[in-house]
């Protein structure tokens, strides 16, 4: 390894190349398969590549605050849902004043939430990715968290096995909670939204202290 | 002849900048932030990935004779069109595909690519846990980090705040585990 790193790196140009032709092509396919695929396909490329030139991990985020006192991905974090939510409370609004039904990720709040978010939890840090790093790893040629993947698909497939279960005796009891139903409009928007500052106040600040010890 | 060479080098810097440099974490987040808006106006549906790995695990599962058109999860509409649609009629499949081809472009025109080996058995242990208790998890929580945390929040769903701080409570745990057990 430290030969690899000693000599000088070369251009793998010629293969992108080659890679964006490819994925050119596949683009031009799915578009005959549907329209709506090709979306997909250039949005999972931009995010793909978004993710691996900011070298972005929720894991870390999550992570390095209470290890090592680092917050810049967690306040990284805070930034790019602070965006979404603008853009997505705009869509929603829209919707809701034309009568439609609200989009967005609205699912069961409740004690399975807990539950699976401290079970992913765990998993991220021991296999060193979360959903979107280990894709973006996987990119960038770690055998790792190929094997990673191939449990995280396993892991997947019997939960939703298991699913029922979970459903008849933990999920029956919650309800999705989308915060404008019980706040109003207004005040869950500019409400989240204050939060989300405190939050990143406080991970500066946390930072900051952590740094002068 | 000179103005052509330094025009030249500036093009390169420019060229480094977008294509070498790492972003700065913040350049990165507003980009993914407006990618998911993007990802809502245009299909519907903000950004997810490990429901269509239940799907994908699902196919392999069919492929050995199991029945997961009977299982629960699989009640739910929009996932029974995707098991039987099959992974090129599945957006999100597709995408998730993307995400790694993304990021194996972004690796080859930055000259970063490189396959990296397994460095000792520990790593192995901890991907083949790791990998399936995030999957368990996320079907239990109805998302991962990018379902449930990013895009949850962003909806103004509580279910995605619940998710971050069992998210961060885990990735202690986790991170207690790996000290006790992985590192030694």
């Amino acid at each position: 390894m430290k030969e690899f790193t000693l000599t000088r790196k070369k251009s793998q140009l010629p293969y992108a190349m080659v890679l964006l032709l490819i994925l050119v092509l596949f683009g031009i396919y799915l578009s005959r398969v549907g329209k709506i695929l090709a979306v997909r396909w250039i949005f999972g490329i931009a995010f793909g590549f978004v993710l691996q030139r900011s070298r972005f991990c929720f894991t870390a985020a999550v992570r390095d605050p209470v290890l090592t006192g680092n917050t810049s991905l967690f306040r990284a974090v805070l930034i790019a849902t602070t965006v979404a939510m603008v853009g997505f409370s705009y869509i929603q609004f829209a919707a809701h004043l034309s009568g439609c039904p609200v989009p967005g990720m609205i699912k069961p709040a409740g004690v399975h939430t807990l539950l699976g978010g401290i079970i992913f939890g765990i998993g991220a840090v021991l296999s060193g990715g979360c959903a979107s790093g280990t894709l973006m790893r996987v990119g960038e040629g770690h055998l790792v968290n190929m094997i990673a993947l191939v449990f995280f698909i396993a892991g997947s497939a019997a939960g939703a096995y298991h699913f029922g279960w979970f459903k008849e005796n933990i999920i029956k009891f919650a309800r999705p909670v989308f915060l404008p139903d019980i706040l109003g409009w207004g005040a869950a928007f500019f409400g989240q939204l204050a939060f989300l500052l405190i939050l990143y106040w406080l991970a500066l600040w946390w930072d900051y202290n952590s740094r002068a010890e | 002849m000179k103005n052509k060479e330094l025009l030249k080098e500036e093009l390169k810097r420019y060229a480094d900048v977008i294509l070498k440099e790492p972003f700065p974490y913040w350049f990165g987040a507003i980009l993914l932030g407006i990618l998911n808006v993007c990802l809502l106006a245009v299909s519907g549906e903000p950004w997810r990935i490990t429901t269509h790995f239940a799907h994908w695990g699902a196919w392999v599962a069919r492929a050995f004779g199991a029945r997961p058109e009977f299982w629960a999860f699989y009640d739910e509409q929009d996932n029974a069109a995707a098991l039987a649609g099959g992974f090129l009629r599945d957006g999100g499949s597709v995408q998730n595909l993307g995400i790694i081809a993304g990021a194996l472009l972004a690796a080859l025109l930055a000259s970063q690519f490189r396959f990296k080996k397994i460095k000792n058995y520990k790593q192995v242990i901890g991907a083949v846990i790791g990998g399936f208790l995030m999957g368990y998890g996320a079907r239990l929580a109805f998302g991962c980090n990018i379902g449930a945390l990013f895009s949850g929040i962003s909806s103004m769903s509580l279910h995605g705040w619940i998710f971050m701080a069992a998210m961060s409570a885990g990735a202690y745990l986790g991170s207690r585990l790996l000290i006790k057990f992985f590192l030694y």
